[in-house]
């Protein structure tokens, strides 16, 4: 199976509950138990969520949205980021709490249902085309039936779909420094059509992020020790593309992206020490598998595993400033050395942004 | 914070471009933080308009996510020194 197959088939076990302000039956209704996919949304599980919890509520309109220890879910956040984001030590399943009223629209922006969440999905997608072509005419071209069909395949998790629909957005393909040139080739030779809007072809380089920075003051070397996130406030929501720069006899890594994204924390003793780590690969080979995620499989063929586990606990990069404890995507930990370019064509997200969560350790003393 | 980049707490240039039926503001330009929200964005639109919705836009193509910040839209859309928000009553780009 390819990666990204991995990572559409990605999905996070989660254990729903009513707030108990709105049980209004006895006895409250049990707990719903359901699988929500990575890439997807979770307006999108309303339609299974409600029946459930249909018949215990109290007379009134319903306005459906979700928290998690009591911060209110963002919807427009695909759940597989949401989750890497708020529980760095994955806790499954995950125990969300759902409302059917009392939208916090101070915190949360409305949500029109299916159709709010495809709205938001376009406008990324037209987003991400704008960033890599400098305008959207791809997406704004498509006809109202590709683009309801393309958004179906990202409803359905069904990639084959989505890949013959993308196809019309003549998104080249970054070349993978990796394996052979052949992919951007082959796209190349179906497009050459009549067609005189050539700029989807063109492969700018510029690949769309969107990266969620969770800063902590306080050291942890356990994931299960990282601060709790219970304000929105904490977290730095930064969209930046990324420009692959490339060198004679050198790929541009995941660690490059990394330190043109967040230049403040990058030193030039950046990279971990090789020793230590393999040090504490020793200590950690009679320890229990840690069950890392859904679709862990996903880095397997990138990346030699055994050595995730102590990126997690050592920082990655560290300056006077700043160090970064933990990068993850889709779930996995990614080692910075593998080539940008596999990252983004086999983990970016359907919209064509690639969603990064980082946790950072700020020094105290330098917190402006 | 690490994230922060010096440009941070600059001024951008917001020039508003009415669309459709919208009604054109006496204030088409206005400095905001680039370290606001676009929601910040579009909430000064919906309170100059009296309106509960509305549909706004960068560069005539896209709707922004609310939490983007001005100062990375800028960066990504901007040009001429300035970032272009259409604003319209009923949707003009799907």
């Amino acid at each position: 199976m390819e990666a990204r197959e991995y990572v559409w088939k990605g999905a996070i076990p989660l254990q729903i509950q009513l707030h108990e302000s709105e049980v209004t039956a006895l006895p409250p209704p049990p707990p719903l138990l359901i699988l929500a996919p990575r890439i997807g949304y979770l307006p999108l599980l309303i339609p299974r969520v409600k029946p459930h919890f249909g018949g215990a509520l109290p007379p009134g309109a319903d306005t459906v949205w979700f928290d998690y220890n009591g911060l209110p879910l963002k919807w427009f956040i695909p759940t597989g980021v949401l989750f890497d984001l708020l529980c760095p030590e994955p806790k499954r399943p995950w125990n969300l709490t759902v409302h059917f009223r009392g939208y916090p629209s101070n915190i949360l922006v409305p949500c029109e249902g299916e159709d709010g969440v495809k709205w938001s999905f376009i406008n990324s997608l037209k987003e991400a085309a704008y960033i890599i072509n400098g305008n959207c005419k791809n997406v704004m071209n498509m006809s109202q039936s590709d683009q309801s069909e393309l958004w179906q395949s990202v409803m359905n998790g069904d990639l084959e779909a989505y890949q013959q629909v993308s196809l019309k957005l003549k998104f080249g393909v970054l070349e993978d420094e990796y394996i052979v040139k052949k992919n951007s080739i082959s796209l190349r030779s179906k497009e050459s059509s009549a067609d005189t809007d050539m700029a989807g072809q063109a492969k700018t380089g510029r690949i769309p992020v969107r990266l969620y920075v969770c800063s902590a003051t306080e050291d942890f070397d356990e994931l299960e020790d990282a601060p709790e996130i219970d304000n929105w406030d904490k977290i730095s929501y930064i969209n930046r593309p990324v420009e692959v720069h490339k060198e004679e006899g050198k790929y541009f890594t995941l660690g490059d992206a990394v330190k043109a994204l967040l230049p403040a924390i990058f030193t030039d003793k950046s990279f971990i020490d090789e020793d230590v780590c393999k040090t504490e690969v020793e200590d950690d080979k009679n320890a229990p598998c840690v069950s890392q995620e859904d679709n862990q499989d996903v880095s397997g063929s990138a990346e030699d595993r055994t050595e995730k586990n102590c990126e997690a606990v050592e920082p990655l990069f560290s300056s006077n400033t700043a160090e970064l404890k933990l990068l993850r995507i889709h779930g996995i930990e990614p080692q910075l050395e593998i080539p940008f370019s596999w990252v983004v064509n086999n983990l970016m997200h359907p919209e064509h942004f690639l969603h990064i969560c980082v946790f950072l350790k700020v020094a105290r003393a330098n917190h402006r | 914070m690490a994230s922060d980049s010096p440009n941070s707490d600059r001024k951008i240039v917001v020039h508003l471009r009415a669309t459709g039926d919208a009604p054109i503001l006496k204030q088409a330009k206005f400095k905001i933080s680039g370290a606001e929200k676009f929601a910040k964005v579009i909430d000064f639109l919906c309170r100059q308009l009296h309106r509960e919705t509305l549909f706004v836009y960068v560069n005539s193509a896209f709707s922004p996510n609310p939490d983007e910040l001005v100062n990375d839209l800028y960066e990504n859309f901007g040009f001429d020194g300035k970032l272009v928000v259409n604003y319209a009553c009923s949707m003009a780009w799907g």
